[in-house]
This record gives structure tokens, C-alpha cells and sequence, in this order.
């Protein structure tokens, strides 16, 4: 290994282990589409915090500007044709909206949503049919609303492939070549595996038996339609199956395939979201590895603890505005997350009862309690492990 | 901008009394999804 921070930058040391998890999470790979790069020709990313802080000062910036008079284009979304954490550039625009608003100068905006997605409401899982209220409505349809009522235009199944200062350009499904100007531009890279190079004892290159990208683990890599998919595909140990002491959960995993549907532009250029795995199912995933490692270690021969995206419940909290009585979040909860169509056909695979959506300033107070309880246990203070992931 | 949101769909999204209630009971309702387990896919019934 070698060390990256700034006192012991550039030394390499080895270390051995009985055990290793690769939670390493993915590289976010600005370079994989021409000119996106974090502060530059006007397009930020909130994908870390030094990331969010640059976008917020450049933001309020522009909202200054807006004060005096200028009228600006705000472009939010992907940034790459096989960009995922849709959620996190809906999340993103909903705030902007909000804070235009609270500075005055919402009507000086143009705000505009660019994805990949082949609808609204896609999030990389193929898009939900959720209970709201008495009513049953589909992913895409409360999305709208939400962007129609806020004013927000959108623009869908476009792959950026390329950043010019204050334009983007893209291709979309229809294989149309187009560009949208902007001043301001918030886009989620395209996330990729680290590049690591894997070697054994006697030196021998084994990268090919633990990585994909991502890290190979027990999901079934065989190539499939997407009729031939199913739930039984993903990984439920997260462990290697060459290397039995090597696990990989959350977003350090390879998955078998995506979750939404793949669609190529009539250019034959795949335009579709990455599957997510980020947020609860990293901290659930995370926990039975490290539950299956306790197990080992104590005698036992089976991995008895198992997660399969395809029998997990995810909650999402979409946060549309700060304020203790202004305001609002976007509750969506999945179940599960990767669709199984077999056991629920009716419902686009998923149970209703545990797929729902809610929209409100309750939403927001519950964001802000889980902010406070996940830091209350990531330091670990008294009775942390009640607080699920 | 086209209003897609009721005027009193608004108020009871927005009115902090009515929203206490739904905090709670949005509370529990996800906790019941998040901590309710999880499993494999490839032995289930």
C-alpha cells in the first residue's frame, strides 16, 4: 500500500491480513467525460464535502449576480451516460430551487434536470409503482409533479460527453447530438472501480480472480438479457469467490448487471443508470460481513448472515428544502430494491405496503434526525448500535 | 410553473401540527422497513 495523505505522502508499506474488506466506495471518474472537472467551465459536483462547499460558493455567487439582475440557467443531473446516485442530483435540485426562492431570485432561473434516465423517477431502479397517500401512482408521475410544480424542466435519456465553459453536451436516446448552455452546472460523475492491481504471496498477478471493475463477489456474472434477469443474480455474502477471506460491500462490489433497464441511443451508445448501492445498503451490507467474519473466526463453516439487494428494504429521503418549519423532504422507501418480478408481478416487483412515497415537512424533521442519529453513531456514543443502518 | 399541488394538499404537507403526527408515524413506518430484516434470495421459499 501506499500512503496518500500529506505527512507520509508517496511511502509504501505491506501489510498482512487474515481478513479484508474493500469498502473503498467508487472513484468518482470526472475523467470519463471530456471536461467535467470539479470548479471548472462552471460545472461542480456535491459528491464530497470539499466538492459541495466549491458548488455552494460558486451558487451563491451567481445568486448575487441574480440579485443585480442577470437571468441564469441552472442544469443539475448526470454528467455521463452511465452515471448513477440519481437521487443525490434530485436531492440537489429541489435544495437549489428552495434557496432561490429564500434569496428572492427564483424568477431569474431557468432550473433544468439532465439525466440519463429513460424517465423521471428512474434512480437507477427501474422506477418504482409506490403507494402515496390512498393513491398508487408510479415513480415517474410523482416526479413530475414535483418538478412541475417548482417550475423545474427536464431532459431525459441524455449522455453529457462533454463540458465546454457553461455548455454540455449530450447525446440522447433518439441518437441526436445536442448541446444545453448553462451558468451554473451541478453533475454526478460516472463512478468507476479503483484500478487496484492484486498480487499473491509468490508475486503473481491475480487481479482477473478479484476485480471487474469493482471486486468480484458471489453474484451471478453470467451475461443475460434483461428478461433473463432476476433477483437470485445478486450477491448476498459479498464475499470472493477465489479468495474466501476477501469481502466487498456496499458500492465496492461488481453487481451482475444494472437494475433499469439498458437502452442504447440509435447511435448504439449505452445511455442508462448504474445501479445504486450507496447509502443503507452499504451500512447493511457492511454489517454482515463483518458479522460473517465474527462467525469465522469463531469455528463457523457457513456465512450464515446474507443480504441480497434483491431482500432489502432502502429508505431515501430526498431533503427539498431546510427550514424548521419551511421545510420539506421526499420520503421514498423501496422494498425491494432490486424488483422481483416473480414474486410480485402485479406491483412491477415490489410489495407495496413497504414501497411508498411521501412528500412534506415531516420528511424534512425525519432527514434531520437521522442526520443527528448517524453521526450520534458513527462516534459511537452509548447505545449507537441500536440505530439501524 | 404549473400548480400540480392543491392549495389544502399544500396546507397539510406544510402545517407543523398535522406534520408532527405524520413525523411520527412516518418514523415508525420506516423503521419498520429498515430494521425489519433482510435476507438471501437463492434458498428462499
Amino acid at each position: 500500500m501506499e500512503f496518500v495523505d500529506l505527512q507520509q505522502k508517496g511511502q509504501k508499506e505491506k501489510v498482512t491480513y487474515d481478513y479484508l474488506i474493500n469498502a473503498t466506495g467508487p472513484k468518482l471518474a470526472f475523467d470519463m467525460t471530456e471536461g467535467l472537472n470539479p470548479g471548472t467551465n462552471k460545472a461542480y459536483s456535491v459528491c464530497t464535502y470539499s466538492h459541495a462547499e466549491h458548488a455552494w460558493h460558486a451558487l451563491d455567487d451567481l445568486i448575487q449576480q441574480m440579485k443585480k439582475g442577470k437571468k441564469a440557467k441552472i442544469l443539475i443531473g448526470t454528467g455521463h451516460a452511465k452515471s448513477t446516485c440519481q437521487g443525490a442530483a434530485f436531492e440537489y435540485i429541489l435544495n437549489v430551487e428552495q434557496e432561490l426562492r429564500r434569496h428572492k431570485v427564483r424568477q431569474m432561473a431557468e432550473i433544468v434536470w439532465i439525466s440519463n434516465e429513460p424517465k423521471l423517477g428512474d434512480f437507477g431502479m427501474d422506477g418504482m409503482l409506490l403507494s402515496y397517500g390512498s393513491n398508487i401512482m408510479k415513480s415517474n408521475e410523482m416526479v413530475e409533479m414535483v418538478f412541475e410544480d417548482r417550475g423545474i424542466k427536464w431532459i431525459l435519456g441524455a449522455g453529457v460527453n462533454k463540458i465546454e465553459d457553461g455548455v454540455a453536451h449530450f447525446e440522447n436516446l433518439e441518437g441526436e447530438f445536442k448541446s444545453e448552455t448553462y451558468d451554473f452546472a451541478m453533475l454526478i460523475p460516472a463512478f468507476s472501480g479503483h484500478g487496484f492491481k492484486a498480487y499473491d504471496k509468490e508475486e503473481k498477478d491475480i487481479t482477473d480472480k478479484l476485480f471487474k471493475g469493482f471486486m468480484i463477489v458471489d453474484a451471478d456474472y453470467t451475461p443475460k438479457s434483461y428478461e433473463e434477469w432476476s433477483v437470485q443474480d445478486w450477491p448476498e455474502t459479498y464475499q470472493n469467490p477465489s479468495y474466501k477471506n476477501i469481502f466487498a460491500p456496499g458500492i465496492a462490489f461488481a453487481p451482475p448487471h444494472a437494475i433499469s433497464k439498458p437502452r442504447v441511443s440509435k447511435n448504439g451508445t449505452a445511455i442508462s443508470p448504474a445501479p445504486p448501492r450507496t447509502g443503507m445498503p452499504s451500512g447493511i451490507t457492511a454489517k454482515l460481513v463483518a458479522d460473517n467474519i465474527i462467525d469465522t473466526i469463531k469455528g463457523k463453516k457457513e456465512l450464515h448472515h446474507k443480504g441480497s439487494l434483491g431482500n432489502m428494504g432502502a429508505a431515501c429521503i430526498a431533503s427539498a428544502g431546510y427550514g424548521m418549519t419551511q421545510g420539506s423532504g421526499i420520503s421514498i422507501t423501496t422494498y425491494p430494491i432490486v424488483p422481483d418480478y416473480k414474486k410480485y408481478p402485479d406491483t412491477q416487483g415490489r410489495q407495496l405496503k413497504k414501497t411508498f412515497g411521501e412528500i412534506g415537512l415531516a420528511g424534512h424533521w425525519l432527514k434531520l434526525a437521522l442526520h443527528y442519529a448517524f453521526l450520534y453513531k458513527a462516534k459511537m456514543r452509548p447505545f449507537w448500535w441500536l440505530i439501524p443502518e | 410553473m404549473t400548480q400540480r399541488i392543491s392549495k389544502s394538499k399544500r396546507f397539510f404537507m406544510m402545517n407543523p401540527i398535522i406534520q408532527f403526527f405524520k413525523f411520527i408515524w412516518l418514523s415508525l413506518k420506516i423503521l419498520v422497513i429498515v430494521a425489519g430484516g433482510h435476507g438471501g434470495t437463492r434458498n428462499a421459499s
